[in-house]
C-alpha cells in the first residue's frame, strides 16, 4: 500500500485505485491519461492506454492494487520505462508518455509500446511480489525472463535473446526460451512471479 | 489466549483445557496435541436463536469449536490474517472474513439498517456488505482474513476517515459511518474518476482497510 501526503498539490493516479483517505481530497479523471490530446491519441493507438485520475487535495490519500507490492522509483531527470498495467502512481510534476519497444516488447507480452515516465520527482510502481533492483553495469549484461520483467531506468539497449534449440521445437524445453537481455547501464526491476506471455510459452 | 502471527498468512492459536475457540470450518492447517474440532451446527455463539437470526441474515459462514490442549494453526485461502486484539471494545466485521475468533468474545448480528435507516442498507449494499454484519465484543482476539496487508488507520473526533467501500475490511470502536458521494456531472457522462462511493468513517477508534479492492 502506498501513502501520499499531499498540501494542495496534485498526483496521477491509476483510476479507482484509492482505498483511503483522510481530510479534504478531489478526484477527477483525465480524459486520455493526461498530457492532452497528443499523449491521448498516441496512448489509444499505442495500446498502452491508462485511464488515469487526478487526486488534489489536503490530508493523505492511500493507495493500493489488487494486493500487489509498491516500489518507490525516485526520478531526478532519468527517464522510467514501465508497462502501463504497472504504472500506480505518479507525481504531477512527471511526464508520461509512449515509447516503441520494437519486436522484443511483442514476444515479451507487452506489447509493442511501453510507458516512458520523464521528469523529477517520484513513481509508484506495482510488481507481483516484492520487486528486486538488478544494476546492469558495462561489463555486465543482465537477462531477464520477459514474464517476470516490471520496469527499467537508465541508458539500456534492450534486446531479445532466445535459447530455443531443436529440443524446443519438439515440446522438451526448458520453459526458458526466450529472455529480455539489458547492456549499457542502469537498473531493472523484476518480480518473483511471471505473467504469461507468448515467450513464456515456448 | 491471544493469536500469534506465524507470518503474514498464518496465525498459530494456543488451546488450553476448558477453553474455546471459533473458527471457520476448514481453516485448520495444522496443529499439535490433543484438539478436537467439531462443527458448531449454531454456527457461533448465543444459541438457537442466535443461529436463526443468522441464517436469516446470511451471516452464517459454517464455524467449528476448537477444544483441548494444543497448538493450532489457521489460515485462509492465501489471504493475509490481521489479528485484532479486543479489550472490552467492540469490531465489527463480516462473518465470511472472521478466520477465528476466542469463545470469550460475545458474537452477535447487527442490522445495518439500524444505522442510518435506509441510507445504512444502501451503504451495506454499496460496500458489499449485504444488510447484516457480525459484531464481536468483549476480551479476547479475533483473526480477520484480507486480500492483501492491513493498514490500520485512527479515526479521531474531527478526523473522519473515508474509505472505499471495496477495500474496507471492518472498524472498531465507537464509529458511526455514513456512504458519501462525490457524483456529478462527470460520472453522468461516464467520465467518472471510480472514486463515486466512499465510506467516511467519524468518531473514535480504527478501521482496517486492505490493500486490494477485491471481495474475499
Amino acid at each position: 500500500m502506498l501513502a501520499v501526503e499531499l498540501a494542495g498539490d496534485a498526483v496521477k493516479a491509476r483510476h479507482g485505485s484509492m482505498v483511503a483517505y483522510t481530510g479534504q481530497m478531489t478526484f477527477k479523471k483525465l480524459t486520455g491519461g493526461g498530457d492532452g490530446l497528443r499523449g491521448m491519441v498516441a496512448r489509444r493507438l499505442t495500446g498502452e492506454k491508462m485511464t488515469v485520475m487526478e487526486v488534489k487535495g489536503q490530508g493523505t490519500c492511500y493507495f493500493a492494487d489488487q494486493a500487489t507490492e509498491i516500489n518507490l522509483v525516485r526520478l531526478d531527470g532519468r527517464a522510467l520505462y514501465v508497462e502501463a498495467d504497472n504504472l500506480l502512481c505518479t507525481e504531477a510534476s512527471l511526464h508520461t508518455g509512449t515509447s516503441f519497444t520494437g519486436l522484443n516488447g511483442m514476444s515479451s507480452g507487452n506489447g509493442l509500446f511501453t510507458t516512458k515516465v520523464e521528469g523529477h520527482g517520484w513513481a509508484a510502481v506495482t510488481s507481483n511480489g516484492p520487486a528486486v533492483v538488478l544494476r546492469v553495469g558495462k561489463d555486465m549484461p543482465l537477462r531477464v525472463d520477459p514474464g517476470a520483467y516490471v520496469a527499467h531506468t537508465g541508458d539500456l539497449h534492450r534486446s531479445l535473446k532466445s535459447g530455443a534449440g531443436w529440443t524446443t521445437v519438439i515440446g522438451e524445453g526448458g520453459g526458458e526460451a526466450v529472455q529480455i537481455e539489458f547492456t549499457g547501464e542502469g537498473l531493472v526491476y523484476v518480480q518473483p512471479s511471471e505473467k504469461t506471455t507468448l515467450g513464456g510459452d515456448v | 489466549m491471544a493469536f500469534t502471527r506465524i507470518n503474514g498468512k498464518m496465525v498459530e492459536a494456543l488451546v488450553a483445557p476448558g477453553q474455546q475457540l471459533f473458527s471457520q470450518r476448514g481453516a485448520m492447517l495444522a496443529y499439535t496435541g490433543d484438539v478436537r474440532f467439531t462443527p458448531s451446527i449454531t454456527g457461533g455463539q448465543g444459541g438457537v436463536m442466535s443461529m436463526i437470526g443468522r441464517r436469516v441474515a446470511n451471516e452464517d459462514t459454517p464455524l467449528m469449536t476448537v477444544e483441548g490442549e494444543g497448538r493450532v494453526m489457521f489460515g485462509h485461502g492465501g489471504h493475509h490474517v490481521h489479528v485484532v486484539d479486543l479489550t472490552g471494545d467492540t469490531l465489527f466485521v463480516e462473518s465470511d472474513r472472521l478466520l477465528a475468533f476466542d469463545g470469550t468474545l460475545r458474537q452477535s448480528t447487527v442490522f445495518l439498517g439500524s444505522q442510518g435507516g435506509v441510507m445504512g442498507m444502501v451503504r451495506g449494499q454499496v460496500s458489499g456488505q449485504g444488510l447484516f454484519t457480525t459484531r464481536l465484543e468483549g476480551h479476547g482476539s479475533a483473526a480477520v482474513l484480507a486480500h492483501g496487508g492491513v493498514l490500520e488507520l485512527p479515526i479521531t473526533p474531527g478526523q473522519p476517515v473515508h474509505v472505499d467501500p471495496q477495500a474496507y475490511v471492518g472498524h472498531r470502536g465507537e464509529v458511526r459511518n455514513k456512504l458519501s458521494t462525490a457524483i456529478g456531472w462527470r460520472e453522468m457522462i461516464g467520465r467518472g474518476s471510480g472514486e463515486a462511493f466512499q465510506l467516511e468513517l467519524s468518531g473514535q477508534g480504527t478501521v482496517y482497510v486492505q490493500a486490494s479492492e477485491e471481495k474475499l
